[in-house]
């Protein structure tokens, strides 16, 4: 039952036989397809990584400049404000500039209008008195008295009211 | 195998063979190279159905070779799982009725295990030169001898373990279907069910008994560097 012959020879040759065959058949597309996947999820896991890099970069890039915008649309509001109250400001003393013209025009106005008046006051009394005077002159022509009223009346008026108007 | 205990051989230009062993390796042979070229044909980088399950052995095997044998082992891979499979079909097809496994026969066993050991000091001469005859006489040179009879056992434990199981399954299969009428199979199958996961364990054992011999040759140690 145990007896070793040539068997053994060509057992350990037929084993090699198989191992080449294996080798070249099953074992060498195994191994190359396991390396080739490694390899590949190696690169996407790589590229991965770049990808998320510059998506990082590319965010940080937008943060700043939407910063940059927002300081600049602060400052374009800033000097928008600045600009709105110095207009307001420049109205606000033309206004005032054209009242204080408006109100000096009227008191002139005023100031001559009243003038005015006076004269045509003074115009008008002067008649009044003389025709009062006419009419007390008329009555009483004899009367020293009367006399002596009226030119004190009269230089009385002139006196004063005039005086009092220049 | 149809009668214990006697091969029909054959001579050939002076040399006997046992043609039946022969035969039965050949048909051992052509199912791992079929089961191997079925498995492995259509590969895709997304795997799918049996691609899985033959890519899980192999990164299997790697990393018990990564971890057993380092970075000069991969060459050693095709070996290590040609040897596996040829192992467990030859063990298996033994089991099949009027089928004998190429492994009941001691010249396929002790000729893989003569191989194997040739293999190792091969690899260990060219791997570590000095070092691996040095390492026989370590840590006395009068240890030589226990090395030597170790040297000398390895091959031939690998052999015998091997072939004793598988020859003995097969005989008890043979003795218990002689001894137990026809309506009685429990003790058949059961000793046949028993008989698979040997042929298993066994083939497994080989291997990885293998494997523990060619690291201890390709490894790189501190004696190296």
């Amino acid at each position: 039952m145990i007896e070793i012959n040539a068997t053994i020879i060509a057992q350990v040759l037929n084993f090699l036989i198989l191992v080449v065959i294996l080798r070249a058949v099953a074992y060498k597309p195994v191994a190359r397809l396991l390396q080739q996947r490694s390899d590949k999820i190696k690169n996407s896991l790589e590229q991965a990584e770049a990808d998320r890099k510059a998506a990082e970069q590319t965010l940080a890039q937008y943060k700043a400049q939407l910063s940059d915008a927002q300081q600049k649309a602060q400052a374009i509001v800033e000097k928008a404000n600045l600009t709105a109250r110095q207009e307001h400001d420049a109205a606000v003393a033309e206004t005032r500039k054209e009242i204080e013209r408006m109100k000096q025009t009227a008191q002139a106005e005023i100031e001559s209008e009243r003038n005015r008046a006076f004269e045509e006051m003074k115009s008008q009394i002067v008649t009044l008195s003389l025709a009062a005077a006419g009419k007390i002159v008329t009555k009483n022509l004899d009367t020293k008295e009367n006399d002596k009223l009226v030119n004190d009346f009269i230089s009385k008026l002139n006196k004063d009211m005039f005086a009092d108007l220049k | 195998m149809h009668e214990i205990g006697v091969r029909e051989t054959i001579n050939l230009c002076g040399l006997t063979f046992n043609i039946e062993t022969l035969k039965m390796t050949w048909l051992a042979m052509a199912i791992v190279i079929i089961v191997a070229c079925l498995a492995t044909r259509n590969l895709k980088v997304v795997p799918q159905g049996w691609q899985i399950f033959v890519e899980m052995i192999i990164e299997w095997l790697h990393s018990q070779i990564d971890a057993m044998m380092g970075r000069r082992g991969r060459m050693l891979a095709p070996l290590i799982v040609g040897l596996f499979m040829f192992l467990l079909a030859s063990n298996l097809i033994g089991l099949v009725p009027l089928m004998a496994s190429p492994t009941n026969d001691l010249n396929t066993t002790l000729g893989l295990a003569l191989m194997v050991v040739v293999i190792v000091h091969c690899l260990g001469l060219y791997f570590k030169r000095g070092h691996y005859i040095a390492h026989f006489f370590q840590p006395t040179p009068v240890f030589v001898i226990i090395n030597m009879i170790e040297e000398i056992a390895k091959p031939i434990t690998l052999a015998f373990r091997l072939f004793g199981n598988i020859l003995a399954g097969e005989i008890l299969i043979i003795v218990l279907l002689k001894l137990m009428p026809i309506w009685m199979p429990i003790p058949s199958v059961c000793w046949l069910a028993f008989s698979i996961f040997i042929s298993c364990v066994q083939a497994v054992i080989f291997t990885m008994l293998s494997m523990a011999y060619l690291a201890n040759a390709v490894r790189e140690d501190h004696a190296e560097e």
